[in-house]
């Protein structure tokens, strides 16, 4: 009696680990009728349309300001059509966490409103989210569960280090995203990967001609050797003296780690005048730690510059936060799109999106995919890609964007913020 | 000359924070033979604490005492529900389960709390500073350093002159002597964890005030270099503990500091290496320990 049961539970088990695999989070919702652009696009989803319809380039694939404006308690009849698959390989741990937890949240959120004004000529757009849980094997694993079930494209992690084996899986033949990356290393059309945001060379250009444009010509950096935290201090310092100015000094530092910067202070302070801008890709509670340290032996006059970890590591949320500058990827300007997706969000889910315009970029990421699957009227992977690759002109939450004529970083200006008074304020968008 | 003697005190200011880490970590090795990895998560529960308090508007000064008394019941929690099921398991079964509980911490926080940082203030004076002269020395450095020597005269006088401290060092030689001399092993453990705790307690007030962010792997960093100082002082050694701490923090600063601008970036590199001189010729660490091995 005692096997039966044993054999039983066993048995149950593993059906519902077999059945636990359909229940990851993600979102597939049905809504109603019209589609937005009234394109005569065919239907994203059927093997014929990749010949019975003509790439529809330039047109919106998804009326993104019909879709914020939906009414998720009162949508019409769902999609019927195949849907639109999107893949979102995440990592909803500790290292990348802060931008996909947010970025997968926002992407559900929109494929709900766009089902809910009838999806995407009639197709209901279907999030499949699967955790990568910071561990590149199971990112390669995730990837091709993704594939298995038929993904259309992904959306994947911002780090190289789990970017990388999403590609080694897709091998250049399903379109990725890495919405939330600015590593130049992912990019490659040939291999149909994506940013969907600048890169580091251009974020750590726009800022140090910025800064030699507002008259700075003396710059103090912070690096630790490795991609983004010793790569855009390293890119800064060459434009920055290509320009004319003058890095006083480099100091080292643990990226994540470090909030006692005495010894570099102390090596600061025998060599600043107080005139210079202090750059650095680090975290946003260390520029401030620093910062406390730098004004505590006398230096109250440096300015502070910082790349796009600054806004995801809330430095809004900081103390001593007054009149730091840093590069990031949208001006959430009031009764803006990103601000509507925020605020419609938190009234739907009853909690708030954390970093804000990090959510932006993947929900254009997954417009960005949906539209290159309109362009072509097609549902082959590979053939998407090179219908993304082709769009210009795109209009999403970050910003307008295309990919034509580049190598997979999009063609967007990069948004230069200062705090001011406890608020973002908008400096300038650099071309 | 002013700027070694600025960087000796910012050294000792960031080994005394090491060293009252090091400190729990020994208590804990010198009862259980247990290599805390566990230990780091009286800091990450910590931080979430302040974090709580401080969106609540309360205080650095109600603050710091909160943040002790959270250690404390921290730790006393995780000997209870984790630890107190493999006592006088092998060693690499409680290594194991300190790991456990490490992970399992992070992942409730990220799980129910946030994957992204939550900041609060650090407190005004923090950045403050003192004109010695030949040194502008930071008032938390001092702080820090001065509370320290009081907390390792109260935890000497406690394990010299207290019943409670004759029974931890005696249970810290010889465990199962020990008991078999009537020392009660739960009170023992439980008070180690207790003083540990305490000690994990007052490093986090001044590691939070400097760092001012919760997330779910706060504790890790604190706790790697609690653990490195442990080993370099000798592991069980409470001396050692105390002087692993101080030595490891000055090294850090003056490598940053020392050495040249161009390696500067290899300053961990650096202590790592010094670290393994040390063991190439003392394995055993600072101070020997002569434990009897339980069977």
């Amino acid at each position: 009696m005692k096997r039966t049961l044993s054999a039983l539970c066993a048995a149950s088990l593993v059906l519902a680990a077999c059945g636990g695999d359909d229940e990851e989070p993600g979102a597939d919702t049905g809504a109603d009728t019209s589609a937005d652009t009234g394109e005569t696009a065919a239907p994203a989803d059927t093997e014929t349309a990749d010949t019975a319809a003509p790439p529809v380039a330039g047109a919106a694939a998804v009326d993104l300001d019909a879709a914020l404006a939906a009414d998720l308690a009162a949508c019409a009849a769902a999609p019927t059509g195949e849907p639109i698959k999107v893949g979102m390989a995440l990592d909803y741990g500790e290292v990348s966490g802060f931008a996909d937890i947010p970025g997968g949240e926002a992407a559900t959120y929109l494929a709900e409103l766009i089902n809910c004004t009838g999806g995407v000529n009639g197709s209901p757009v279907e999030v499949t989210i699967r955790d990568i849980q910071g561990d590149p094997q199971v990112t390669a694993t995730a990837t091709q569960e993704l594939l298995d079930a038929g993904s259309h494209f992904l959306i994947g992690p911002p780090f190289a280090d789990f970017g990388q084996p999403v590609l080694q899986v897709t091998g250049g033949a399903v379109p990725v995203f890495f919405a939330a990356s600015t590593e130049p290393s992912l990019p490659d059309i040939g291999a149909l990967s994506f940013l969907v945001s600048f890169d580091d060379t251009a974020q750590a250009t726009a800022a140090a001609e910025w800064a030699l444009a507002e008259g700075f010509t003396r710059a103090i950096t912070f690096s630790s050797p490795g991609p983004y935290f010793g790569y855009n201090p390293e890119v800064f310092a060459e434009v920055f003296t290509a320009g004319g100015g003058e890095i006083v000094t480099d100091q080292p530092y643990t990226p994540v780690d470090d909030v006692d910067f005495s010894a570099q202070v102390s090596e600061i302070a025998s060599v600043a005048d107080g005139t210079e801008i202090v750059y650095s890709a680090m975290l946003a509670f260390q520029v401030t730690a620093l910062r406390g340290q730098l004004e505590g032996q006398g230096l109250t006059d440096l300015a502070y510059m910082g790349a796009d970890a600054f806004e995801a590591t809330g430095i809004l949320a900081e103390a001593n936060n007054e009149g730091i500058l840093h590069t990031t990827h949208a001006f959430a300007e009031p009764g803006g799109r990103i601000e509507q997706l925020l605020t419609g969000y938190e009234a739907a889910r009853g909690e708030p999106l954390e970093s804000g315009t990090f959510a932006g970029l993947y929900a254009d990421a997954m417009l960005l995919g949906i539209q290159g699957i309109a362009n072509c009227g097609c549902t082959d992977p590979a053939q998407i890609g090179a219908a993304i690759a082709a769009i210009e002109g795109f209009s999403g939450f970050t910003g307008e964007m295309g990919y034509a004529g580049t190598n997979g970083i999009p063609n967007k200006p990069v948004s230069i913020h200062r705090v001011v008074g406890g608020v973002d304020t908008l400096v300038a968008d650099w071309e | 000359m002013s700027g070694l003697l600025q960087n000796l005190v910012d050294g000792l200011g960031q080994g005394s924070i090491y060293a009252l880490l090091a400190l729990g970590i020994a208590v804990i090795f010198g009862v259980m033979h247990l290599l805390n990895f566990a230990h780091g998560e009286l800091i990450t529960v910590g931080a979430y604490v302040t974090y709580f308090c401080f969106t609540r508007g309360i205080s650095w000064y109600w603050i710091a005492p909160i943040l002790v008394i959270t250690a404390v019941l921290t730790s006393l929690l995780i000997e209870q529900v984790a630890f107190r099921w493999v006592r006088g398991a092998s060693d690499s079964t409680l290594l194991l389960t300190s790991f456990g509980v490490h992970f399992v911490v992070e992942a409730l926080f990220l799980m129910y709390v946030s994957a992204s940082v939550k900041t609060f203030a650090r407190p005004g004076w923090i950045a403050n500073t003192v004109d010695l002269g030949v040194a502008r020395v930071e008032v938390v450095d001092i702080a820090v350093i001065s509370i320290t020597i009081v907390v390792l005269l109260i935890t000497a006088g406690i394990l010299q002159r207290t019943m409670f401290g004759i029974a931890l060092r005696a249970a810290a030689t010889d465990f199962d002597a020990a008991r078999l001399m009537g020392v009660r092993s739960n009170n023992v453990i439980r008070g180690a964890f207790a003083l540990s705790g305490a000690l994990a307690g007052i490093a986090a007030i001044f590691w939070l005030m400097r760092a001012g962010q919760a997330t779910p792997g706060a504790g890790l960093t604190p706790m790697l270099k609690g653990v490195l100082a442990a080993l370099i002082g000798g592991l069980g050694s409470l001396r050692g503990a105390v002087i692993g701490g101080l030595a490891l923090g000055v090294a850090e600063v003056m490598l940053q500091s020392q050495l040249p601008s161009g390696i500067a970036g290899l300053t961990d590199a650096f202590v790592f290496l010094l670290i393994a001189m040390l063991f190439i010729f003392r394995p055993q660490g600072i101070i020997n320990v002569g434990h009897a091995e339980r069977v």
